[in-house]
């Protein structure tokens, strides 16, 4: 879609200036183009390598490794359905399948309303719970068809929950304070931190049979 | 004196008769009958086409590598992607046979990888200039029905341009490592498509396992 | 098994090879130790000029450091004290067997087809060390078949093998990572960011290093296979790096030029500009008759080289001094001698000039300490440049740079007109506006303690402005460690004089200071050396102190250089004027000033290989064998000197430039000397001091080849530098130079004619946020004239500078610079006056 708003310009300048080197802060702002597209644009790439001073196929490259930056425009609601084992046990491909039939989507598709956007995962670490899915990656546990159904009307109407948007990682942006910076000094800065030398000496192991 | 004995060599070779024989077939020998000839005959090559009219040379130049007389000379070039003259990226842009130097030991037979060229049995063309000599890529190609075309110094009798296409070779038809030595032919366009011979239907390991997955898939997607 | 005899490493690291005991130099990687010993490893990814990755696994190999065997990558690992190494070893078969057959898993059997088949490392590994057969039984990975990444490189991603080498060619020695991996997983490719191609000017390199055929460059797609290439080793003469190269000819034309790993030189890469313009003399609009124009039509006709040596011959009979030549750098060595000797030796005029005023001073290059790019790239050494950017002038060159400043170490100092792509690695970098170079040296070398008679001239207060950089620049120039001035022409709109002040004083700051000129025209240092300028013959001797022994005359009058002679030929001084290889309508910088001038001459003799619109209103014009043609010599930027050697033959009636001068000298009724090269090689040997203890017959085939001494016992007056220009109006004028332009070279390429840009104006961003310039054109006046011209944003130009290059499609920027003795233009909004 877009490059950075004007806005979200300040808040990566912001970002970048906690890294040494600015490449560094690139999946940050990676976050925070898909926070503002709901997801990673071709000209937002282009937009973070003149940020942070890389090439584009730099930041595509690094964009590309990550499955969850997504580069094709997806629903506002991104529903992972896990199918590893402990799921797959407890009914999570019917759950799948059931998703597929309900939204009318197979998985990578989204919903002609550009709502929902459906994907099957791997492990998403909620065994005990299972069948699990995540909507942009907050847990539902322990589901069946009828959840599922109840869910997704949800999503539709009310929004219980407050799910945001897909690409929306924290509702409150962190600020660091100046002051409370950890003392970024520039790469080649080889000097000593002062945490460093004030550590406890560490005693040196006696020599047996000295 | 040893010199005499030379001579005495000579003398006696004159009255012990010729051993030539005068080739007596063909138009204007004796008998305008062919002699016949054993099957695996090297005589003039054709380049061969696939069956929808692909033609199956990709230029590699392997042929114009082998050949110990240095008559074949290919160039290769980029196959347009709209009018594709072979599989790939790759075509014959131009092909020359000399047959002024080629000595017919059919090792470009033998070096190439997709079976393009290819001997037939004939033998009996001559030429008057050098010209005519140098088959282009043109008069080498088969027709779309798989038959080489027969030039008109060239004596072809009925019959004749059968089984031009095909190979007699002993190097694992179709790549199996399990046929290697294995002296069988591979099918042939012409003439209707000639089915391939012994050593080529032997199933191998190999052969059953990549049937297997194919039918694994095939359910595979009939269930989906 | 050792196969080679080990060579003894100066301070030792003992381990054991397969049994045998070696010892390998400190830190040396274990790979390349095997490599000294004979014992080959196999890989993929390592190469020996570039940082390893272990990315291939090919290289495995069975070590023992005292823990016990085991398989390490040997591109990964120095070898330490007492290792031992199994590179036969049953388990060392057994990975390399597994590698193979896994990077043939995905590798499409596609060798007929493929280009590398022949000559492909895969190929050669597999048979070699492969395990004949595959367990895989499955669909290969599908991509889409080859897709270009840029105008000269296409890639096939099935193909690709992931070693990783293209993508850190281009990040770690091009500095131009435009491909890199991407999808990484099952699916990792090698692409470039959808419409960002990979457009750098190294790209060939990438196909070169290729293991496999997945990068394959445009113009030498399916036109040979390897085992029908002949080769022959030569150097480049697309810039005077002099980069050692292989011609490779099929069917006697060159289809590819390779690059050579020469240690002193080019390290095996090439700038695609070196790589790929051997197409303008295969497809090139090739002159092949002489041909003289036809008195009635007008027009050129073709006649035979009698004729045309005749007519020559009739306009070299005229006063010496209204003869003139211009041009001769693209020539070799011999042909440059065997003009100088005829021009200089035989006709007797001095008005000989190869450089077309946008160069240096000839004195001045001829007469300062020449360093080698090995003294310059040396760690731990400081290199000052002043002129142009080195990747637009002399690409190569530049990687060498590069890679000592970024891995090396060495210091760098900037003093350019605009940033370069070095900037960002200068030690320190000084914002130059054009004339102020001579200040800033003064200031410099006044800090470091130079004895200068003069002060800086700082008007506009822009030295004063910057003194740190000046106190950080003089310490590194304190004299402690070796320096290299690598000193260019970075700027055409501005008089040279400027530079070789700032050279002048750097000279007095130091004597044991060293120079590089950086001169980008081809064979230009041989063409000095033969004495191709004016007040000099060969071997950089002053006219006046000539002694040449085998020569019939020598001039009795100072000549003029280029911008002289063209005005002189304008007034009607010149009758004779000699165009060697120079297309001065296209090269110089007032067109019209040559125009009149070819107009006024009586005869315009053009002798070149490639008709140019220079040649099209020559009166005579004699076809010269080119690049790949001719045997010869080749004088770099170091004075090194290198084999030129001929693959192909010359087209039709166009001879070799040695033999053009020697047949026209027969016509004037003289004999040059020579009728062989091997004769004029004896000649020169004979009469140049510097040349008499040079092997002609092995020149370069086993070595670097001999670097010239070309220190002169004579010295240049240096004296006070020009006050820089006083700041009038809001710009300063920069034109510099753009390796893809409309030379000859590149348009006569097909595959190059077209990656020229379009000019133009480039203006740092604060300065156009500043002036308030919206849209994509700005309104430029200098002096009466106004132009209307593309503007672009580019943070590597200086504030209050404006940057354009001449020599490209769209505006002709040198309108903006001829005739003019300023360099200050107005730049105002588009649509204003």
């Amino acid at each position: 879609m877009s490059r950075l708003t004007p806005e979200n310009v300040e808040v990566a300048k912001e970002i970048i200036a906690r890294y040494p080197r600015p490449k560094s802060a690139l999946i940050p702002l990676l976050h925070l183009a898909q926070e503002q597209d709901g997801y990673v644009a071709d000209d937002a790439m282009e937009h973070l390598a003149e940020l942070v001073g890389i090439t584009p196929a730099e930041v595509l490259g690094t964009c590309s490794f990550y499955e969850m930056f997504k580069r094709e425009p997806v629903g506002k609601y991104m529903i992972n359905v896990c199918t590893n084992i402990s799921c797959q046990l407890l009914g999570g491909e019917e759950l799948l399948h059931h998703a597929e039939k309900t939204l009318g989507i197979r998985p990578g598709g989204t919903t002609d309303d550009g709502l929902f956007t459906l994907e099957d995962v791997e492990c998403i670490a909620a065994c005990t719970e299972a069948p699990c899915l995540q909507v942009n990656y907050r847990y539902k546990y322990k589901l069946d068809n009828a959840d599922f159904d109840a869910m997704i009307e949800d999503l539709r109407t009310t929004n219980k929950d407050n799910i945001p948007p897909h690409g929306t990682l924290a509702e409150q942006r962190q600020h660091i304070p100046a002051d409370k910076l950890a003392g970024i000094g520039s790469p080649e800065d080889t000097t000593t931190p002062e945490w460093f030398s004030k550590r406890l000496p560490v005693e040196e192991p006696k020599e047996e049979n000295a | 004196m040893g010199y005499l004995r030379g001579f005495a060599v000579t003398a006696k070779k004159i009255f012990e008769g010729v051993t030539t024989k005068q080739y007596e077939g063909g138009k204007g020998g004796k008998t305008d009958q062919k002699a016949p000839k054993p099957e695996r005959l090297h005589g003039r090559h054709v380049l061969n086409k696939y069956e929808d009219g692909m033609e199956k040379c990709i230029g590699c130049e392997l042929c114009a590598g082998v050949c110990p007389a240095n008559c074949i000379y290919v160039r290769g070039a980029e196959n347009p992607p709209s009018d594709p003259k072979s599989p790939g990226e790759r075509f014959g842009y131009v092909y020359e046979i000399n047959y002024l130097r080629c000595i017919h030991c059919d090792m470009c037979v033998e070096a190439c990888p997709t079976e393009a060229i290819t001997e037939t049995k004939l033998f009996e063309f001559s030429f008057s200039n050098r010209s005519d000599a140098i088959y282009t890529k043109d008069e080498l190609l088969v027709d779309d029905d798989g038959r080489p075309q027969q030039l008109p110094w060239e004596d072809w009798r009925d019959g004749e341009d059968q089984h031009t296409s095909g190979w007699m070779r002993a190097t694992a038809p179709s790549g199996k490592a399990s046929a290697q030595g294995t002296v069988a032919w591979s099918g042939e366009l012409g003439y209707g498509v000639r089915a391939p011979e012994a050593a080529q239907n032997v199933r191998t390991p190999i052969d059953a396992a990549i049937e297997a997955v194919a039918v694994d898939t095939a359910k595979a997607e009939e269930k989906g | 098994m050792t196969t080679a005899e080990p060579t003894e490493a100066v301070t030792g690291v003992p381990f054991t090879l397969n049994g045998t005991e070696l010892v390998a130099e400190e830190g040396e990687l274990l790979i390349d130790a095997c490599d000294r010993n004979g014992v080959h490893i196999p890989r993929f990814c390592y190469h020996n000029r570039m940082k390893p990755v272990g990315m291939c696994r090919m290289c495995l190999v069975e070590v023992d450091t005292g823990r016990g065997k085991a398989l390490q990558p040997s591109c990964m690992l120095p070898v330490t004290p007492e290792m031992k190494v199994e590179t036969e070893s049953e388990a060392t078969k057994k990975a390399q067997d597994g590698v193979l057959e896994l990077l043939l898993a995905n590798h499409p059997l596609d060798c007929p087809v493929c280009d590398k088949g022949g000559e492909c490392p895969l190929q050669d590994n597999a048979y070699a060390f492969g395990p004949g057969e595959t367990r895989f039984v499955e669909e290969k990975r599908h991509f889409k078949k080859p897709i270009p990444i840029s105008d000269l490189v296409k890639l096939d991603r099935e193909r690709c093998i992931l070693c990783d080498r293209c993508t850190r060619f281009a990040s770690d020695v091009a500095g131009d990572p435009l491909i890199h991996f991407i999808d990484r997983g099952s699916q990792t490719q090698v692409n470039t960011f959808p419409d960002h191609p990979f457009s750098s000017y190294f790209s060939g390199n990438t196909v070169q290093i290729c293991p496999v055929g997945a990068l394959t460059a445009e113009p030498y797609r399916f036109k040979a296979r390897p085992w029908d290439l002949e080769a022959v080793e030569s150097t480049a003469t697309v810039d005077s790096t002099g980069a050692r190269v292989v011609l490779q000819s099929s069917q006697n034309e060159i289809v590819r030029v390779l690059g050579v790993d020469s240690d002193a030189v080019n390290w095996s890469w090439l700038s695609d500009k070196e790589r790929f313009s051997y197409e303008a003399t295969a497809k090139g609009d090739r002159i092949e008759q002489p041909l003289v124009k036809n008195e009635e039509t007008g027009m050129l006709e073709a006649t035979r080289w009698n004729n045309a040596a005749k007519k020559v011959g009739a306009a070299l009979r005229v006063e010496p001094d209204r003869i003139a030549a211009v041009g001769g750098a693209r020539m070799p060595l011999e042909g440059q001698y065997a003009w100088a000797k005829l021009l200089k030796g035989v006709v007797g005029t001095d008005h000989v000039d190869a450089q077309l005023d946008d160069g240096l001073p000839g004195p001045l290059v001829l007469g300062l300490p020449r360093a080698t790019i090995n003294d310059a790239c040396k760690p731990g050494g400081v290199v000052v440049t002043i002129g142009a950017d080195l990747k637009e002038e002399l690409p190569t060159l530049f990687l060498r740079l590069r890679h000592a400043v970024v891995e090396d170490g060495v210091k760098l100092i900037e003093l350019t007109s605009t940033a370069t792509h070095l900037s960002d690695f200068a030690t320190v970098r000084f914002d130059v506006t054009p004339g102020s170079v001579g200040q800033f040296a003064t200031a410099i070398a006044k800090q470091a303690g130079a004895d200068l008679d003069f002060d800086v001239a700082d008007e506009s207060g822009l030295v004063e402005a910057q003194a740190d950089k000046v106190a950080a620049a003089a310490a590194l120039l304190d004299g402690s460690v070796p320096v290299t001035i690598i000193v260019g022409r970075g700027n055409l709109a501005e008089s040279p004089r400027f530079t070789s002040d700032a050279v002048g004083i750097f000279r007095r700051l130091n004597d044991d200071f060293q120079f590089m000129p950086a001169l980008r025209r081809g064979n230009i240092n041989g063409a000095l050396e033969m004495g191709l300028v004016p007040g000099f013959t060969p071997g950089g001797v002053q006219r006046e102190s000539a002694q040449l022994d085998t020569w019939p005359d020598v001039p009795d009058f100072d000549g003029m250089d280029t911008k002289e002679i063209f005005r002189a030929a304008a007034e009607g001084r010149i009758d004779t004027l000699l165009l060697l290889a120079a297309n001065p309508l296209q090269d110089f910088l007032d067109e019209d000033l040559v125009r009149r001038a070819l107009a006024n001459v009586k005869t315009v003799i053009a002798v070149d290989g490639i008709s140019t619109e220079t040649t099209d209103l020559a009166d005579v014009v004699l076809p010269a064998a080119l690049f790949g043609e001719v045997d010869g010599t080749f004088v770099n930027l170091e004075g090194r000197l290198s084999p030129l050697r001929a693959k192909v033959t010359p087209p039709s009636q166009a001879r070799p430039d040695w033999m053009i001068p020697a047949e026209l000298a027969i016509v004037l009724g003289v004999e040059l000397g020579f009728t062989t090269i091997d004769e004029l090689h004896s000649e020169l040997s004979e009469v140049l001091p510097s040349f008499a203890d040079i092997d002609w017959d092995t020149l370069g085939s086993s070595d670097d080849g001999p670097v010239l001494k070309l220190n002169r016992s004579w010295n240049i007056e240096f004296g006070k530098p020009a006050a820089a220009p006083p700041a009038t109006s809001a710009f300063r004028l920069v034109a510099t130079r753009k390796l893809w332009d409309q030379g000859t070279m590149v348009q006569e390429s097909p595959s190059l004619a077209s990656l020229p840009s379009e000019a133009a104006i480039h203006l740092n961003p604060d300065d156009i946020e500043r002036h308030g310039f919206v849209g994509d054109s700005v309104t430029v006046r200098i002096g009466d004239q106004t132009h209307t011209i593309p503007l672009t944003s580019d943070v590597r130009v200086n504030p209050t500078t404006a940057s354009i290059p001449v020599c490209l499609p769209g505006f002709d920027a040198r309108t903006l610079i001829t005739g003019r003795s300023t360099t200050a233009v107005e730049i105002r909004p588009n649509g204003t006056t």
